[in-house]
């Protein structure tokens, strides 16, 4: 399974390369690569958790098929080259998005542990589930992702701020991109300090992993869908 | 007991209790879910009020603050107190920002000076203006396009004078801002033509030239037309500017440049007169002379002192959660040897 990983790690970075090399850009310019670059990196740190932490191994059948929904989307966008603004043009875009990355990431595979735990909860699965540590461990090396995830989340706003003051004048604007990620912030540090607070079950503390998710993945991929007006400068 | 001894123990008990009611970390997750609504309400609302931000985020300081001073667990985890301490920084230079910062909008005509004024700007309540010193020259300006008219880097040549009168000369453009005593001047890529003039009124002997601004180019493209009152305010005058050359090319690399060939016409009490650049007319109120053509750039310029402190206070803010989380988790590793 790690070999498979790592082998479809070595031709996805090879095709990321190739293009990045032909169109001299990394890829974060259209949704094509977008999807494409973070398909890479998700699965890049989850195969990094995989090969670090074994008993979490079965999240696999957890993660891979949300890889799969990424990669049938990307399969169906436009692989159509982009102009690079100017305003794409500066190393801090490119920190401000590895930042990003991680954050994604070490969430990613909080969500592969706390929806063991939602599943184990609803009693589906469980036989399958029995391999994996019981929802308290779990829980446990979710809240380590989690925080994990603030500090990458927390580099990536001011990465991306201080991009944006070089960019366009103006460190913050509330502008869709950035209101929506100061929102899956503050979601994610309501989530941390909930559980510092009131202690709250494995089941709880998954339902807060997957919301801080699902807003993470919206505002990645979701926003920049709708719109990246404010991101791209105008003419 | 003295007078002084019985005041305190009747009253810093109370503030006790009071602090510690603020400094709770159940309040702590109420002002987030409202900080995190305020956002929403923000975001949505046509009028963009900002005391929709500054009300939980004021509760967030006092929150935060209580925390600091009350708290048992701040004495004995340096990390998390330097997490919280920063975090009040950021808060309050948020605030000091808000209070002293500026944001203006100027156009520079290319080959004149800036001249420490600006055509639209706002600012915060406490800001002392400092802008009016300032002087710049823009000596010219190019901005790339690539095929299909997207743009690309844009250049200026900036000359000004440092506090010895020294002549200092730089080059700004995307990414690079010119600093002058803490503003900061960013290129735009709003920039069109602009007519330059010399009006000798009939009545004085001093003439007076100036520039009119033409619509942005090219997103005015066919519009390039601007109506304006001449220094004494005695006659109006409405101009359009017309050239048949393709400046920007769809097709192929190019730059915003001025056109070879061009006119002007200029209509004045239901007259109309075509001027090539040095041409006069000459009217019952003055003689207007059209010099020539040129470019304009418009610049957006930001004032905001807190900048680097807020940066400061936020990798600190960073770096004490990390050191805060990893002597934690380093403490009680979850793959415990012989275990996994």
């Amino acid at each position: 399974m790690l070999a498979l990983l790592v082998t479809s790690l070595l031709l996805h970075g090879g095709a990321i390369l190739l293009r990045w090399q032909r169109l001299d850009h990394g890829p974060y310019l259209t949704m094509f690569e977008i999807l494409s670059s973070n398909v890479w990196s998700l699965l890049f740190i989850y195969s990094l958790a995989y090969w670090r932490y074994r008993p979490i191994r079965p999240t696999a059948a957890i993660i891979l098929p949300v890889m799969f929904i990424m990669m049938g989307w990307l399969m169906l966008s436009s692989p159509e080259e982009g102009h690079l603004p100017p305003t794409y043009d500066t190393t801090w875009l490119v920190i401000h998005i590895l930042f990003g990355k991680v954050f994604l990431g070490a969430v990613l595979i909080a969500v592969g542990m706390a929806v063991v735990i939602l599943l184990r909860h609803y009693h589906i699965g469980v036989q399958r589930l029995q391999r994996l540590p019981d929802n308290t461990r779990l829980d446990d090396l979710a809240y380590r992702f989690m925080a994990l995830g603030i500090i990458f989340d927390t580099l990536m706003l001011i990465a991306g701020a201080i991009w944006a003051q070089d960019a366009w004048g103006r460190y913050w604007a509330w502008d869709k991109l950035e209101t929506w990620s100061f929102i899956t912030w503050l979601t994610l540090a309501f989530a941390l300090h909930l559980r510092v607070t009131y202690r709250p079950n494995p089941l709880r503390g998954a339902v807060l992993i997957v919301m801080v998710f699902i807003l993470a993945f919206l505002t990645f991929f979701g926003v920049p869908f709708v719109t990246m007006v404010p991101h791209q400068g105008a003419i | 007991m003295q007078s002084a001894d019985l005041v305190s123990a009747a009253v810093f008990p109370r503030l006790l209790v009071w602090l510690r009611t603020l400094a709770s970390l159940r309040l702590t997750l109420i002002i987030i879910v409202v900080f995190a609504l305020s956002i929403g309400i923000y975001y949505f609302s046509d009028r963009r009020y900002e005391w929709i931000l500054a009300m939980p985020l004021t509760l967030l300081a006092i929150n935060l603050s209580a925390a600091i001073v009350t708290h048992p667990t701040f004495r004995y985890r340096t990390p998390l107190l330097l997490f919280h301490l920063a975090l009040l920084m950021l808060l309050l230079l948020v605030v000091a920002g808000r209070l002293s910062y500026l944001r203006a909008e100027v156009e520079v005509t290319s080959g004149s000076q800036f001249a420490g004024s600006f055509d639209r700007s706002e600012s915060g309540p406490l800001h002392q203006p400092g802008y009016q010193q300032l002087h710049f020259l823009l000596h010219d300006f190019t901005i790339h396009y690539a095929p299909g008219i997207q743009r690309e880097e844009t250049e200026a040549q900036i000359e000004w004078r440092d506090d010895s009168g020294r002549r200092m000369s730089t080059t700004i453009g995307d990414h690079h801002p010119l600093r002058l005593n803490g503003y900061r001047f960013y290129t735009t890529p709003n920039k069109g033509f602009a007519a330059l003039f010399l009006w000798q009124p009939t009545a004085t002997a001093s003439a007076q030239r100036g520039t009119v601004h033409f619509p942005a180019y090219p997103a005015h493209e066919f519009r390039q037309a601007q109506r304006w009152v001449t220094p004494d305010l005695r006659l109006e005058l409405w101009g359009q500017l017309d050239f048949d050359e393709i400046l920007l090319d769809p097709e192929h690399p190019s730059q915003f440049r001025l056109p070879q060939q061009q006119r002007l016409t200029i209509r004045t009490n239901d007259k109309r007169y075509s001027l090539q650049p040095g041409e006069s007319i000459s009217l019952p109120q003055g003689t207007l002379r059209y010099e020539g053509l040129r470019k304009w750039m418009g610049f957006k310029v930001f004032y905001d002192w807190t900048l680097p402190w807020l940066l400061a206070c936020g990798v600190v803010a960073v770096l004490s959660l990390g050191w805060h989380y990893w002597r934690i988790f380093s403490a009680d590793p979850w793959l415990r040897e012989g275990k996994e």
